[in-house]
């Protein structure tokens, strides 16, 4: 562990109905393709991207539902100890944005009250078909104190943006924790993952 | 989405408890197309976690006991006349005598009201007071209309007011839904903003050397920081469970703590055991002989099957006979007999006694200085994790899905269908069910036991130390010879099983009466159950029994150790799985998710580690960078990294490992 080679690791969750883009969003940013019409991608669990902010390594672990989401059985241990929450809904479906304060209520239940929410409105580049307009998104983001951002996963729009200003926020958040909450008070995320726990034995 | 379930698969899985969800994982991991169903709407059946709220629902819905809805029979329509159906249970029957308790303060003073104009912490920082302020607005609205929406997404974003008992939480510390408004009025009483206070502030310290006064106002408040299960149970450190976890990297997905303390109960009396070499060294309880005879004993049991003779000729005796023939105090031998081995003191025999013992002794110091360790969030959090294993690999999930019935091929005698709720028939070659889902007519020769289980919600530890944040494992021997001894797992806060300055106490023992008949007795010898007086009491300065704020008794069946003969007419493609059993580890849902596994594809491996995400290399080269302007949204300025730049693989792809 001590080749850990960053400053800050985050894990961030995607969210959001069925086929609004969110495996699109993670494959564009960790790899920088898109790949049109394929499903879910068997056997990855998440995606890792390490970036540089201000000198800063950051490593991102982002998570992807699984497809859990299309039957609305999305486990809740699914959002234990993200860092980040990325909403995303399709722009171009008028029932991906309504479904959203249902998505609400799954964060209030089971994430970190900590945690920084981003609504992404995806598929700009099929503006024509826009069916959910900006004005409306941003009251909606604003009234539920969330980051809004129109994204393409095709044409590789906002993106990067999405992404890194994401990591910027958690990044500054972080510091603030460190200053105000030094005091030893339970957290998420202060268990430990078994196979890092240290061994020592009876004898 | 209308999004359409196949109706092809080659195992479905009814019921999401842990052998089950252990099944579906290790199908989907080994290719197997799994569909995996529960008629709940939360994961985990009997091995689920609740919220508070949530497990108020819980309550009622087994407190009503409801007639089951109309039958709808359209489904027979789609059974052929080669085929015969086997109906499935409409109505879970598992658990019984559920009586909820509350001792703590309930009245709703009248001035919670003024609490409105301070609606709530500035804890996180500015952004919250503008969200503050909206809430309080939404308090105003009508929400009662609100709450007659379907659950679908009828509603519009402005008005996120949950309406069902799940969601009884609140948003950043926000108030409380509308259903239970009448107990949230009372969430902004001057006690609840003190408490609420130090989470920011160090008076942790403080806090536990003078409990604060917790209402049950501030329980419902804080409800969700409950997460309360159903069953009560540790991983021992080299258990099964453990062993599984980490060979198929489920363990990713959770997070676990050490039980801190192994406690005895002795003379009315809760007291530390030392296990560890360490503890015993430490000890001041202990005597310098204690401490000798003691690690002697200890040492030996560790490789006991090396000297068959110093126990051979105890063999038919009980373990705890054998302890009196040996050089240990009446104190040691009780701590060896119900905290160390935890075998019963009148029917295990010598050679279990040593066996427990020395399983105990291996598992000490793989994590720390006890065997056990307990998942953050509770038990109800593993079978998830399996699911979502089975997910990435292509698993289906449906939880609020009913399965009607199986359809059985007459001549083949075996399973080849279910209809579902919809009336879809879906098909496979094999099917595991959950033990609760068959029906009483398939069950009929069935014989189960039941366990008793409580659940308490306490204001201090049953042992007070310098640290507030003990997990810690008792056993209370029974009074009676040949009655069950009472196992009592006491969670802290840290544990993210409940709310802080509190602690979630579960009692288990297999049943001989009811649940509360069984362990209130036991309550009562470590709790007090009436907040009010004992108080008064108290004020003197005594160091007091602590209270109980909140308690729940309920019987739970025990389907475990069942024959598969005794269910009725079941063809060989299916599977019962049990429900939970009574031990403290896990290692029987696993042995029977691993059984079951290797029966249905007998040449595959039994979940073995996928892949590590960081080591997939994709053979993407399309990076196409796009101009990252970074200015609007956030304050502060970025530099694009010079690997996203010049990197054309940006997937970083290293050996390192993720930890939080």
């Amino acid at each position: 562990m001590s080749m850990e080679d960053y400053d800050f690791l985050f894990k961030i969750v995607l969210i959001g109905n069925a086929g609004v883009g969110k495996t699109c969003l993670v494959r564009r940013f960790t790899q920088g393709l898109f790949p049109p019409g394929q499903g879910a991608t068997i056997g990855v669990d998440f995606m890792i991207k390490t970036v540089e902010i201000k000198g800063e390594k950051v490593k991102l672990q982002i998570w992807d539902t699984a497809g859990q989401e299309r039957f609305r059985s999305i486990t809740q241990s699914y959002y234990r100890s993200a860092n980040a929450l990325i909403l995303t809904y399709d722009i171009t479906c008028e029932e991906s944005f309504r479904c959203l304060p249902e998505w609400l209520r799954e964060i209030e239940q089971y994430a970190s009250n900590k945690v920084i929410t981003v609504l992404v409105g995806n598929k700009i580049d099929l503006a024509e078909k826009r069916e959910v307009s900006k004005q409306r998104a941003e009251e909606f983001s604003e009234a539920q104190n969330m980051y809004y951002l129109e994204t393409s996963a095709k044409e590789s729009d906002n993106v990067e943006k999405l992404f890194l200003d994401l990591a910027c926020r958690l990044i500054s958040e972080a510091r603030q924790n460190t200053l105000v909450n030094n005091v030893a008070s339970p957290l998420p995320g202060e268990g430990k993952s078994i196979s890092y726990l240290t061994c020592c034995n009876f004898n | 989405m209308a999004d359409n379930l196949p109706s092809e698969f080659d195992v479905v899985v009814i019921g999401t408890g842990l052998p089950e969800s252990i099944i579906a994982s290790a199908c989907s991991r080994s290719g197997q197309r799994v569909l995996h169903v529960d008629s709940r709407n939360y994961y985990g059946g009997n091995w689920a976690s609740f919220s508070f709220s949530g497990l108020l629902s819980w309550i009622k819905e087994n407190q009503e006991k409801t007639d089951v809805r109309e039958d709808n029979e359209n489904w027979r329509k789609l059974i052929l006349e080669t085929e015969e159906a086997i109906s499935l249970n409409k109505k879970d029957n598992t658990i019984q005598h559920v009586e909820d308790v509350c001792y703590a303060s309930q009245d709703l003073a009248e001035d919670v009201k003024e609490a409105g104009a301070l609606p709530k912490l500035p804890a996180f920082g500015a952004s919250d007071t503008s969200e503050a302020a909206q809430e309080s607005e939404k308090e105003c609205l009508p929400v009662e209309s609100q709450s007659l929406g379907t659950e679908s997404c009828e509603t519009y974003p402005e008005s996120v007011t949950c309406n069902d008992l799940e969601s009884t939480t609140e948003r950043k510390d926000a108030e409380m839904t509308s259903e239970r408004e009448h107990l949230c009025d009372a969430t902004f009483d001057q006690s609840a903003l003190e408490t609420g206070k130090t989470e920011n502030v160090s008076t942790a310290k403080a806090a536990a050397l003078e409990p604060k006064k917790i209402t049950y106002a501030q329980i419902v408040k804080e409800g969700r920081r409950f997460n309360i299960d159903l069953v009560s149970k540790l991983l021992y450190s080299r258990g099964l469970l453990i062993d599984l976890l980490t060979k198929s990297n489920v363990s990713r997905y959770a997070e676990f703590k050490n039980v801190t303390r192994i406690l005895a109960f002795q003379e009315g009396r809760v007291e530390q055991v030392p296990c560890s070499r360490a503890d015993v060294f430490n000890s001041k309880k202990l005597t310098m002989v204690e401490k000798r005879m003691l690690m002697k004993f200890l040492t030996f049991c560790l490789e006991y099957e090396q000297h068959p003779d110093e126990y051979e000729d105890y063999k038919e005796c009980t373990f705890s006979e054998y302890l009196k023939t040996q050089k240990l105090t009446a104190n040691l031998q009780h701590f060896i007999l119900h905290s160390i081995a935890m075998v019963s003191e009148a029917n295990s025999d010598t050679i279990d006694g040593l066996k427990a013992t020395k399983h105990f002794l291996q598992c000490l110091g793989r994590y720390g200085n006890t065997p056990f360790l307990f998942p953050l969030y509770g038990q109800g959090e593993i079978p998830q994790c399996f699911c979502r294993m089975c997910a990435v690999f292509g698993g289906i999930y449906c939880l609020r899905h009913s399965v009607q019935c199986l359809v059985v091929d007459k001549e083949s005698g075996r399973c080849k269908a279910l209809i579902d709720h919809f009336g879809q028939r879906i098909s496979a070659n094999y099917f595991v069910v959950e033990d609760s889902y068959l029906s009483e007519k398939t069950c009929t020769n069935v014989c189960y036991r039941q366990i008793s289980r409580a659940v308490l919600i306490t204001d201090q530890s049953v042992l007070k130390t310098d640290s507030d944040q003990q997990i810690s494992i008792l056993t209370v021997p029974p009074v009676e010879r040949g009655q069950p001894a009472v196992r009592i797992i006491e969670l802290c806060s840290s544990t993210m099983t409940c709310m802080r300055n509190t602690y979630l106490v579960h009692f288990t023992c297999s049943s001989t009466k009811t649940a509360k008949e069984d362990l209130e007795p036991v309550v009562r010898k470590l709790f007090s159950l009436n907040a009010e007086t004992e108080r008064e009491s108290e004020n003197g300065g005594g160091l007091g029994k602590p209270r109980v704020l909140w308690a729940v008794y309920f019987n739970m069946r025990d389907s475990s150790g069942i024959d598969r003969n005794s269910y009725d007419c079941l063809p060989s493609n299916v599977y019962v799985c049990s429900g939970p059993d009574c031990a403290l580890g896990n290692d029987y849902a696993v042995k029977q998710a691993e059984t079951f596994f290797q029966e249905m594809f007998p040449k595959e491996d039994f979940c073995p580690p996928p892949p590590n995400p960081e080591d997939i290399i994709y053979d993407g080269d399309g990076t196409q960078p796009e101009d990252p302007g970074f200015s609007s949204s956030s304050n502060t300025k970025t530099e694009p990294s010079p690997k996203e730049s010049s990197d054309g693989d940006s997937c970083k792809v290293s050996e390192e490992h993720h930890e939080e």
